[in-house]
């Protein structure tokens, strides 16, 4: 038998070229899901050619095609840092899957400070939504980066003290610890103060997402495309598509870490056991994408005002009472 | 009273907060899971009805050239040119016959906005819907379709669809007309001939629109000469026209605002006579037309373009009557068009269109047929007694009936509907033979009782059939 060995350094490059690989293949499946899911719910029949079976490679096409397009810088962009913000959005996604931990032991880096990275790098894609506005020299484009901006602000808050709160339940940061801490029934323990974080921590997601009913930041009918108006080809793609349903599917590993027990069994019961943590996790995710898209695709866009006011009048205090009534509930719960 | 209103719009509100977002996303999740009822066009075709407005196809023998449709038409998308012929008289010491020939019948697309206007208006049966779709171009100027192409998607026109319970049955005359016909029948025979004469005024009024009122002066001095001393008649004709024929005011106003214009009313003129057998015409109907376009076509070559002379009379085309027993049974060519088409290739819905096309075509022949057969012993046939449009003629100008015309009206009452005939056993006698010849119960039905009205009124209108008949050997 050959012993492999491998350096921690090697062994982190072999994760991270599964990451590279397993991120931009879950982006195009989850773009697939996408039309599909929301083709039937309208009663159409989405992508029905490309590939063969029911339109199966659209997304895949959609990107060689994109791939294929010109890249057009405008003539009064800030040239370096309109094509750098792609990337600035897109890498910070790619990082998120860092710390997700797919298993007990399968995650790239299992932090101590797992939590506090996800919150951290979620951010900042926005300065990359800025940048790419800024920079577009584009009315349309700085509109939607100062929306992206402004909605960053406003739902960060209730998605950090949600996550804040979990942290307080589980009494550690790291994300394996996280998942490890929480106990059947996952969602509603503790009472109803778990379920509310849970749709406090979607709402927020999806406006970080910028998905509808949040998209104000890239409202097509307002905005063309917002930030993303001047971008072509691989850029704009990468920095709009892919990101957007890679954003997707790490924001449902996330939810699905924080509050649906991770890699566990949907019911602690012995012979579920033997079903590898993957499968649950992946079934979980799939659900969390479900439920994105199905609030995405139901509901309308909210107007910028209403978008601000929902948040700071709504979200916010509703987030503060939460981490109250869990700091109670840990000081004089069972 | 308002602020009841608002409070009880507030508390329908209240305790439905949010369920209205909960009830939209239940209504899109019920859909994820439905049957998907979406047809892929391309590969799967939706059967599309029977009425769909699809694309206009020309029947180009059917068209008059009257220019009712261009004249409707409201993006003004139909282009028809024509000009006219001189025919050569039938007779030794008869005068030239016109008429239409279709140059031109084009309906550009581009510009069509399938209003159907054109195909409700052409009173001889020229336009019909066809359902097929697909003619979308690469270039905008392909969408004019000229009357080849339009005829060739008759192939695709369906056969009318059955007649609803309780429908108006087509060539019923409407509630108003019995009234004029009443007055038709018991007129004198004066009257009878104001009745026909304003239809006939009308279509050649019409006719005379686009342009063709200068050519009029060319027709040459014998016939505008001719034509002057009667140009009274169709006044006379015409101002009783509103209480007692179909034309509506409108077109009656027409005529007179032709007349006035007198290079115009020398061309009208001949048109009325030439028509003025015309009861027939009035009716309208389609069989008559059609035959009228057939009955002209052999006499093609011998026809001149109005800036020419006209050949001698001698020269009268005729055409030879084919022999009954050479005729393809209509069944037997339904069947034998049906088969070639589908081995052609044809979709279903075409080759079963084509082959109903060669069955009707081998009715009327077989009807022609027949009906030359007793025609060639009376070659001419003497106007009877009824009191037909035929007798008239002398009281409505100086200038006499060309022959052609003397058959035409006088031969329905002579063969077809002999005078007097009870209109019961008329309405048995077509039943029968509608019967036999495998109409539908509703058409025969229809068919007879349409014949049942023309004997009621007994002026020279007969049945469809008949009328065929009695034309055929006048070429
Ligand atoms: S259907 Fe088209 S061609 Fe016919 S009248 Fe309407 S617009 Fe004109
Ligand atoms: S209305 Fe009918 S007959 Fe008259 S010109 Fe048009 S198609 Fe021909």
């Amino acid at each position: 038998m050959i012993e492999i060995t491998l350096t921690d350094w090697q062994i982190l490059l072999v994760k991270l070229l599964i990451i590279l690989i397993v991120v931009p293949v879950g982006a195009l499946v989850g773009g697939y899901v996408l039309h599909k899911e929301m083709a039937h719910m309208q009663h159409r029949l989405g992508p029905m050619y490309a590939g063969g079976w029911h339109g199966w490679a659209q997304t895949l096409a959609d990107g060689i095609k994109f791939a294929y397009k010109e890249d057009i810088i405008p003539a009064s962009a800030d040239k370096r840092v309109f094509s750098l913000a792609p990337a600035v959005i897109f890498v910070p996604v790619l990082l998120l899957y860092l710390v997700i931990p797919i298993d007990q032991n399968l995650i790239v880096e299992d932090l101590d400070v797992g939590l506090f990275f996800l919150l951290a790098i979620g951010s900042v894609g926005s300065i990359g939504v800025l940048m790419a506005g800024w920079s577009s020299a584009n009315k349309y484009a700085l509109i939607g980066a100062l929306r992206s901006a402004g909605q960053l602000i406003a739902y960060e808050l209730p998605i950090v003290l949600s996550a804040a709160a979990i942290a307080m339940l589980a009494g550690t940061l790291s994300l394996v610890g996280i998942v490890e801490a929480q106990d059947w029934p996952y969602i509603v323990w503790p009472p109803g103060i778990g379920l509310a974080l849970f749709l406090l921590f979607l709402a927020g997601a999806m406006a970080e997402m910028a998905l509808p009913p949040f998209d104000m930041p890239v409202a097509e009918s307002e905005l063309i495309t917002g930030p993303f108006t001047e971008y072509t080809g691989m850029r704009f793609i990468f920095g709009f598509f892919f990101a957007e349903t890679a954003h997707m599917i790490a924001f449902a590993a996330i939810g699905t870490t924080l509050f649906l027990g991770g890699y566990k069994p949907i019911v602690p019961w012995e012979p579920l056991e033997v079903i590898p943590g993957v499968l649950w996790f992946f079934v979980k995710t799939s659900f969390m994408v479900f439920l994105l898209l199905w609030v995405r695709f139901s509901f309308p866009r909210l107007r910028e005002d209403q978008l601000q006011k929902f948040a700071w009048k709504a979200l916010i205090p509703l987030s503060l009472v939460l981490i109250l009534a869990t700091g109670a509930w840990i000081l004089y719960g069972p | 009273m308002a602020l009841d209103v608002d409070q009880r719009l507030e508390r329908a509100r209240r305790p439905g907060f949010g369920i209205g977002l909960l009830k939209g996303m239940r209504v899109l999740l019920k859909h994820l899971f439905k049957r998907n009822s979406v047809i892929q066009y391309p590969d799967v075709k939706q059967d599309l009805s029977p009425r769909t407005r699809g694309v206009i196809a020309l029947k180009e023998e059917n068209c008059t050239v009257c220019m009712l449709c261009a004249r409707e038409c409201p993006d003004w998308c139909i282009y028809i040119d024509s000009h006219k012929e001189t025919l050569p008289p039938k007779r030794e010491g008869g005068r030239p016959r016109k008429r239409n020939v279709l140059d031109r019948f084009a309906i550009d697309y581009a510009l069509c906005m399938y209003c159907g206007i054109c195909v409700e208006v052409c009173p001889y049966d020229a336009l019909f819907w066809s359902r097929e779709f697909e003619y979308a171009e690469y270039d905008i100027r392909q969408l004019t379709h000229e009357k080849e192409k339009l005829s060739d998607w008759m192939a695709t026109v369906l056969p009318p669809t059955e007649l609803e319970e309780g429908a108006d049955i087509p060539g019923q005359p409407s509630k108003a007309a019995p009234a004029a016909a009443a007055a038709t029948q018991t007129a004198t025979p004066t009257a009878a001939a104001t009745a026909a004469t304003p239809a006939s005024v009308t279509s050649s009024a019409t006719e005379a629109r686009p342009g063709q009122a200068q050519t009029a002066p060319r027709e040459g001095t014998a016939a505008t000469e001719a034509a002057r001393p009667a140009a009274s008649a169709p006044d006379a004709a015409t101002t009783p026209a509103p209480e007692t024929a179909k034309p509506a005011p409108g077109l009656a106003e027409e005529v007179k605002d032709q007349q006035m214009d007198s290079t115009a009313e020398a061309r009208a003129e001949p048109e009325v006579k030439r028509d003025a057998g015309g009861a027939v015409e009035a009716e309208g109907s389609q069989a008559e037309v059609e035959d009228k376009a057939e009955a002209e076509t052999p006499s093609t070559p011998e026809s001149t373009a109005v800036t020419q002379t006209p050949p001698p009379a001698a020269a009268a085309p005729s055409r030879p009557a084919p022999r009954i027993e050479d005729l393809e049974q209509p069944e037997d060519a339904y069947a034998r068009v049906l088969d070639e088409q589908s081995k052609a290739g044809s979709s279903p819905q075409v080759a079963e269109a084509r082959a109903k096309v060669a069955r009707v075509k081998a009715e009327r022949a077989m009807t022609q047929a027949r009906a030359a057969a007793p025609q060639e012993v009376a070659p001419t046939p003497e106007p009877s007694g009824a009191p037909g449009a035929a007798e008239p003629e002398p009281e409505q100008g100086p200038v006499a009936p060309t022959p052609e015309e003397k058959p035409d009206s006088s031969a329905p009452q002579a063969e077809a509907s002999s005078p007097g005939e009870d209109p019961e056993a008329v309405f048995e006698r077509v039943l029968e033979e509608e019967r036999a010849k495998g109409s539908s119960d509703a058409v025969a039905t229809a068919r007879a009782k349409a014949a049942r009205m023309r004997a009621g009124r007994g002026a020279g209108s007969a049945g469809p059939q008949e009328q065929e008949g009695t034309k055929g050997p006048n070429d």
